[in-house]
C-alpha cells in the first residue's frame, strides 16, 4: 500500500533521526551534550536536567523562533517497576500558536529527592497543573506561590498516583473522619 | 350522632398521623445532591415526560432547609461526604434519603481509594434504587416507597 510506504520512510524518532527545527534551535543554544532529544511521530521532544531547568524553559518561551507561549499540561510518570535509574519524570507540554509547533519536555526527578523548580514564573497556568502533580506525585515545586493539595483532601497523606499505591487505598476511604 | 348529623359531609373524622401524613407524603420537597451521571436521570425524572410533579415532589429546593428528602444521585468521595453529612444535618426533621444508583449505594464500578463505599455508611438511607444509572421509571418507584414510608411515620 502506498500509505504503508510512506509511513515506512516516516520519521519515527530515536537517537539517530534527523533533528528537527526545535532541536537545532536547542543545540545551537545549550550546545549538544546539554540535552538528549528525540522526534517521535513529528512531535519533538527532549529530556532536559532540573538543575538548569528555568533558564532552559524560559529560551523555549522567549526565543522568536521557538515562541512555546502555552503550557498545554504539567503531569508526572512513575517508572516503577524500576527500568531506569531515575523513579519520576516531570512531562511539560508545550505549544506554540505562532508556529503552530508541539513541543514535548521530559526532566527526571529522583525518589530520594523529589523536588523540581516551578515554572508558574515563566507560564502562570503552571499553578493548578503542578499542585495536581504534587498532589499525585508528591513531587515538591520549589518557588511555587501556593503548593496546596488540588484534588485530594489536604490532610489525605498519601500520592495516590505512584505505581506502589494499592489501587483501593491504604485504608483511607474507611477511616476518614469529619 | 349529634354533631356529625349537623355538619354532614363537610367533615371528615380520621387520625392526625393519618392526615400528617396524607399531606407530608404528596408534598415532598427534595433536595438533590447531584455528584455525577445519575444526576442527569434525575433531571430527566424531574422534567416534563416523567414529571416527578405528578408525586407532588417538583419543589426541588437547593437548600436542605428547605427539604424533607434528600436524593444522592451520584459518586461521594471522601471530601464529598463532609458536605453531605452536613446537608443532611442541615435538613429539617423529619427527613428521608434515596441512595440512588450504584455508586451512591455501594461504590459501584470505582472500587477506589477515594470513593465511599456507599453513603449509607454515615447517613441512614430509606430506599436504593439499583441501576448505573437507573431509569426515571425507577425513581419514580422509590419516590412512592419513600410515599408509602411516609404515611406510616408518625405526625411528630
Ligand atoms: S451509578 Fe452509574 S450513572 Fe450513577 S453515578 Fe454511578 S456511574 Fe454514574
Amino acid at each position: 500500500m502506498e500509505n504503508q510506504e510512506d509511513r515506512e520512510t516516516e520519521d519515527v524518532g530515536g537517537p539517530e533521526s534527523e533533528p528537527g527545527p526545535v532541536t537545532t534551535r536547542i543545540r545551537a543554544r545549550f550546545g549538544d551534550a546539554s540535552v538528549s532529544t528525540g522526534n517521535a511521530v513529528g512531535c519533538e521532544s527532549v529530556i532536559a536536567e532540573r538543575d538548569a531547568l528555568l533558564p532552559f524553559m524560559t529560551f523555549l518561551r522567549d526565543d522568536p523562533e521557538l515562541s512555546f507561549g502555552y503550557l498545554v499540561d504539567v503531569t508526572a510518570v512513575d517508572r516503577l517497576p524500576l527500568d531506569q535509574e531515575i523513579r519520576f519524570a516531570v512531562v511539560y507540554q508545550l505549544y506554540s500558536y505562532k508556529h503552530n509547533r508541539r513541543f514535548s519536555v521530559s526532566v527526571p526527578v529522583p525518589e530520594a529527592d523529589p523536588r523540581i523548580g516551578s515554572v508558574v514564573s515563566v507560564w502562570p497556568g503552571a499553578n493548578w497543573l503542578e499542585r495536581e502533580v504534587y498532589d499525585m506525585y508528591g513531587i515538591v515545586f520549589e518557588g511555587h506561590p501556593d503548593l496546596r493539595r488540588i484534588l485530594m483532601p489536604d490532610d489525605f497523606g498519601s500520592y495516590p498516583l505512584r505505581k506502589d499505591y494499592p489501587l483501593h487505598g491504604k485504608g483511607e476511604r474507611d477511616n476518614f473522619v469529619f | 350522632m349529634g354533631l356529625e348529623d349537623q355538619l354532614q359531609e363537610n367533615v371528615m373524622t380520621t387520625k392526625v398521623d393519618e392526615m400528617v401524613g396524607w399531606a407530608r407524603k404528596n408534598s415532598l420537597w427534595p433536595m438533590p445532591f447531584g455528584t455525577a451521571c445519575c444526576a442527569i436521570e434525575l433531571m430527566a425524572t424531574l422534567a416534563s415526560r416523567f414529571d416527578l410533579a405528578r408525586f407532588g415532589a417538583e419543589a426541588i429546593r437547593f437548600s436542605p432547609r428547605q427539604s424533607d428528602l434528600l436524593i444522592v444521585s451520584g459518586r461521594v468521595s471522601i471530601k464529598m461526604m463532609p458536605v453531605l453529612k452536613k446537608i443532611y444535618d442541615q435538613m429539617p426533621e423529619p427527613k428521608w434519603v434515596i441512595s440512588m444508583g450504584a455508586c451512591a449505594s455501594s461504590g459501584g464500578v470505582f472500587n477506589t481509594y477515594t470513593l465511599v463505599q456507599g453513603v449509607d455508611q454515615y447517613i441512614p438511607v430509606d430506599v436504593y434504587i439499583p441501576g448505573c444509572p437507573p431509569r426515571p421509571e425507577n425513581v419514580i418507584q422509590a419516590l412512592m416507597k419513600i410515599q408509602e414510608k411516609v404515611a406510616q411515620a408518625k405526625a411528630n
